[in-house]
């Protein structure tokens, strides 16, 4: 998938929610790049424009799992806070 | 262009790419969705962000971009270096005269005093000493024992020894001659006066020889340049077919590189030998000059006919030098000669226990003969010490112009940041220019003192008397010396331009738009003004020792020394060897021409005995009344020295007491004249005329043959003024006078007392004595310009000059140092002076309130350096001659310098910013 298409890619799916700074993606993207997370090659666009697409590698699927299971954990524990407290 | 280039456009054209596609996919997305076409693109460009920053953080991110933001780091650091030209100017010079002086006189410490011997392989090359009982070194063997220690070592693969150095020969029956006199009266010591140009009265061609043993050059591993070396086969052979070799240098020099050198047949002390071959250039085996000659050992007794020192066992006739086995260690070598040693001591008979050999120590070979004096060793110290302090006062100077251009960049810094690079980003730019600044002083320091090296080989060269040979030092500059100073520089340069950097860095956005650079801040402040105070102390210090060390040369250099020196020429004649020239020849010959020249106009009177500047000197024990001098009953070792009866009067040395020699007996009386310091020695309080003293120079250095005092009873008849000699702690103003006999007078110089400029008299003198004979070889000078070379003069003309320069380097960089950093600091507080006038402050408060802050740190740095040089000269007064602890002109001179430079550097951007108009002033940057 190209920087383009992972936009539109967390717009649709995060409902709109969350909007970032478009730019800020694509050094996102090369650093993981660099740490030999995804794959970055050169192709052809559906409108036939040349575009960089980006490729999960194994490596980064493997981060990418214990990234979520990391947030998740950390998501859970503030959820409990924030219900505890709602309770209180 | 370069790959880096090429590589870096390519990868900002993709970079470009992609942002491009982006936004457009995104303005298709919004006009899809119904926004107008000029909408759309607004929109796509704000949701993406400022692409300015999205470059600068794609560029730094690394993605392999190192090489690419080094080129950049390197181009900013170009500029900033273009932009600030003077502050570059003066860091560059400071590093540079730092630099380069420490690179040159490290060097050349190295080279001179720190150097080994040349041969192939040279770190198994060692030097043999004898340690005697009481501990001092002996690096003299005798010949006998030279043969014993050869024959005997396993542990050392060929054992070497070579004679005294640089001996003096008359070569004749050379033929046609270029002059190299030229050379030496042209180099710049002696157009500044500070050594005599060589006079010469005769056509005299004397040569310089070393004599050496004949394995020396296949031991150190060296080939002929062309014919051969003679070897350890010839040994029975040179004496009736005696060979030498010429070394490159001479056979240029005097021969003119002729092709036909090898075979030819030239005289030596008037004996044919032949030379075989020549030596490579420059080379210098186990000394620290190349000869013109080199013989070998078993020539001694030709060349010299009548010496014995090849079969004496006490005469000192060598230093010994040997290759260590591969397969021994350093302490097999030593426990194996040790071992010898005592075998060979039984055979000597030596007078004094102390003085026999109880082992042999070995070292890395060396050229140096003897340990260097104390005093000496001191002196060079010092000096060493005082090119450090250079050093530290151009690190100093380019710290201080850091902190100062430091504040200066706070805004620059600060723009930077809020454009979004980091703070690693901008500490490695800071590195970057730092480094520039050090490459670009590294690379002229290195050439300077490429260039000062290679002046002050040929003045060495050019100026040291030639009876030394031809001088050799290798002097490029010392790739490790060079690396150390200038790793210290480039330290102190970085440490400073990154501390306040990083303080700066830190606080830039939340700082530099609203305190601007006038408030710097104050640690920085502080700090500076503490560099500035130092660099003050050390090169107030600096000028001060060295204006003592000028005065002390100049005061040695017109210092009375007790004789009368313009006036007197000290002419040495040299008879050709051989029976034909006996000593009653020679007398003969010498009467006729002092005959002749005593008969010249303007020559007042001739006498015979050693000038006291020149050398020769002789020393001997000396028992009193009547007692025989042994180690046990000697009241001291004194000088002694024969002169003719109107010697004291020739030199106008006054006698205080008692009367000189008497005149015209053939036989002399056993009478001595002491000097003051003599008598002093001897009988310290009492009259010493009439009593008797015996003297006895065993032991001590003379030559064989030499007229000696020794067993006879002398009566003291008179006592003279003290006269200055030629060693550095004046003890040889302790002399003994005794009186030449008659038959004996052709063995001492003759010392021609003119009373017309002496110059006007040389060619006279020249023609008189080839009338009498044309083979007598004459060289001829007149004291004044004998006292120059003597070591005392030479030690404190050298010391001033090295002293004067440093100082004077210390006093540029110095200067150059507070002046920079001062006038710097003044032009950053134009707003605060602004301020300061538009709420009304009059011109000349302001003026004078920037006077007062700049001043305070060099008047503080006075004051240290005052207490300083105090301290210094405490150190110094063992080299000082005849100057003060506190020498009001210098102290004041010197302060008042630093003081008009800091007053100048504050005063001319303080006036320019009080002329500016305040509104201008407060927006200044």
């Amino acid at each position: 998938m190209h920087g383009w298409g992972i936009t539109l890619h967390i717009q649709s799916v995060s409902n709109e929610v969350l909007r970032i700074e478009e730019g800020s993606l694509y050094p996102a993207l090369h650093r993981m790049e660099k740490a030999g997370w995804v794959k970055a090659e050169w192709g052809l666009s559906e409108n036939n424009r040349r575009a960089r697409f980006y490729k999960i590698t194994a490596a980064g699927r493997n981060r990418l799992r214990s990234e979520q299971e990391k947030w998740e954990s950390v998501a859970q524990a503030i959820a409990l806070v924030l219900r505890s407290k709602a309770l209180a | 262009m370069s790959w880096i280039s090429r590589w870096r456009m390519r990868r900002d054209a993709e970079l470009n790419e992609e942002l491009e596609f982006h936004l457009a996919m995104r303005e298709q997305w919004n006009r899809d969705r119904g926004m107008q076409g000029d909408m759309a693109r607004r929109n796509a460009r704000l949701r993406f962000g400022n692409p300015q920053v999205w470059r600068e953080r794609m560029h730094e991110m690394g993605w392999a971009t190192l090489p690419q933001s080094v080129l950049q780091d390197v181009k900013y650091g170009l500029r900033s270096i273009r932009r600030n030209a003077r502050f570059t100017a003066v860091a560059v010079i400071a590093l540079t005269i730092g630099i380069g002086i420490n690179t040159t006189v490290f060097t050349a410490y190295k080279a001179l005093l720190k150097r080994g011997v040349e041969a192939r392989d040279a770190s198994s090359i060692v030097s043999l000493n004898q340690v005697r009982q009481s501990g001092k070194r002996e690096k003299q063997f005798s010949y006998p024992d030279y043969e014993a220690y050869k024959q005997q070592t396993h542990t050392v693969i060929g054992l070497i020894a070579s004679g005294q150095q640089f001996e003096q020969l008359i070569m004749s029956d050379a033929g046609g001659s270029i002059s190299d006199r030229q050379a030496a009266s042209e180099s710049l010591f002696s157009r500044w006066g500070l050594v005599p140009s060589p006079t010469n009265a005769s056509k005299a061609e004397l040569a310089s020889i070393t004599t050496v043993s004949e394995n020396y050059f296949a031991v150190l591993g060296v080939a002929p340049l062309r014919g051969r070396f003679f070897s350890e086969e010839d040994r029975k052979s040179l004496p009736a077919a005696p060979a030498v070799l010429i070394s490159e240098n001479y056979w240029q020099k005097r021969f003119g590189g002729d092709p036909a050198i090898v075979g030819k047949a030239i005289r030596l002390n008037g004996v044919a030998v032949t030379i075989i071959g020549i030596t490579p250039r420059d080379f210098v085996g186990t000394l620290i000059g190349v000869p013109d000659f080199w013989a070998p050992l078993s020539l001694q007794p030709v060349i010299h006919p009548g010496d014995r020192s090849l079969r004496d066992l006490e005469s000192p006739c060598c230093m010994v030098y040997g290759r260590v086995s591969p397969d021994s260690s350093m302490a097999q070598v030593q426990a194996e000669m040790s071992a010898i040693a005592a075998q060979r001591t039984k055979l000597h008979k030596v007078k004094d226990a102390k003085d026999t050999t109880k082992g042999i120590s070995i070292l890395p070979g060396s050229p140096f003969a003897m340990d260097l004096d104390r005093n000496l060793r001191f002196a060079i110290f010092l000096m060493m010490l005082a090119t450090a302090m250079v050093l530290v006062i151009a690190c100093a100077n380019v710290a201080s112009l850091q902190l100062a251009r430091a504040a200066a960049r706070q805004s620059e810094l600060g723009v930077r940041i809020s454009l979004g690079a980091s703070r690693r980003r901008l500490i490695r730019q800071l590195l970057t220019e730092s480094a520039l600044l050090g490459i670009i002083a590294g690379v002229l320091a290195l050439l300077c003192s490429w260039g000062m090296l290679r002046i002050l080989a040929k003045e060495a060269k050019d100026t040291l008397p030639a009876n030394m040979g031809t001088f050799i030092v290798n002097v490029n500059p010392d790739a490790a010396i060079f690396s150390y100073v200038f790793g210290i520089s480039i330290l102190a340069g970085v440490l400073f331009g990154l501390a306040p950097s990083l303080e700066s860095t830190r606080s830039a956005l939340s700082t530099w738009m609203k305190a601007n650079t006038a408030m710097a801040p104050a640690r920085n402040r502080r700090l500076r003004d503490w560099l500035t105070g130092g660099q003050v102390a050390v090169s107030f210090v600096l000028l001060i020792a060295g204006s003592m060390m000028v005065r002390s040369a100049f005061h040695a250099l017109t210092m009375n020394t007790g004789y009368e020196t313009a006036h007197v020429i000290d002419l040495t004649l040299q008879f050709p060897q051989g029976p034909e020239y006996d000593s009653a020849r020679q007398n003969a010959l010498l009467s006729h021409i002092i005959e002749r020249v005593g008969a010249m106009p303007g020559v007042a009177e001739i006498a015979k005995g050693r000038p006291p500047d020149g050398g020769g000197l002789r020393s001997a024990a000396v028992a009193i009344d009547g007692k025989r001098p042994d180690s046990h009953n000697m009241n001291a070792y004194l000088f002694y020295t024969y002169v003719d009866a109107n010697y004291f009067h020739a030199l106008d040395i006054p006698i205080v007491y008692g009367r000189g020699f008497h005149q015209g007996a053939a036989a002399p009386e056993p009478t001595v004249v002491l000097s003051e310091t003599a008598a002093q020695k001897l009988w310290p309080g009492q009259n010493p005329i009439g009593r008797a003293l015996e003297m006895d120079s065993d032991g001590q250095f003379h030559e064989r043959n030499e007229l000696l005092p020794d067993r006879r009873s002398y009566q003291v008849v008179g006592v003279t003024r003290d006269v200055r000699g030629v060693l550095i702690d004046n003890s040889d103003a302790a002399e003994i006078y005794l009186q030449i006999p008659e038959n004996r007078r052709n063995e001492f110089p003759t010392l021609v007392r003119t009373s017309i400029a002496p110059g006007r008299l040389t060619h006279g003198i020249e023609e008189s004595i080839a009338s009498v004979d044309g083979n007598i070889v004459a060289s001829a000078s007149t004291l004044s310009d004998m006292l120059k070379q003597t070591p005392p003069f030479l030690v404190s003309g050298l010391v001033a000059l090295i002293a004067g320069t440093i100082g004077l380097l210390g006093l540029l960089l110095a200067a150059m140092g507070i002046y920079g950093t001062l006038s710097y600091m003044v032009v950053l507080r134009t707003r605060e002076v602004g301020i300061r006038m538009a709420l009304g402050a009059r011109r000349a408060e302001v003026l004078w309130l920037l006077l007062r802050q700049s001043s305070v740190p060099v008047i503080y740095g006075l004051l240290v350096g005052c207490l300083l040089a105090m301290a210094d000269f405490y150190l110094l007064r063992k080299v000082l001659y005849g100057v003060g602890p506190l020498d009001a002109v210098s102290y004041s001179s010197i302060s008042t310098l630093f003081l008009l430079v800091a007053l100048a550097a504050s005063f001319v951007p303080a006036r320019r910013a009080t002329r500016v108009e305040p509104s201008v002033a407060l927006r200044y940057e």
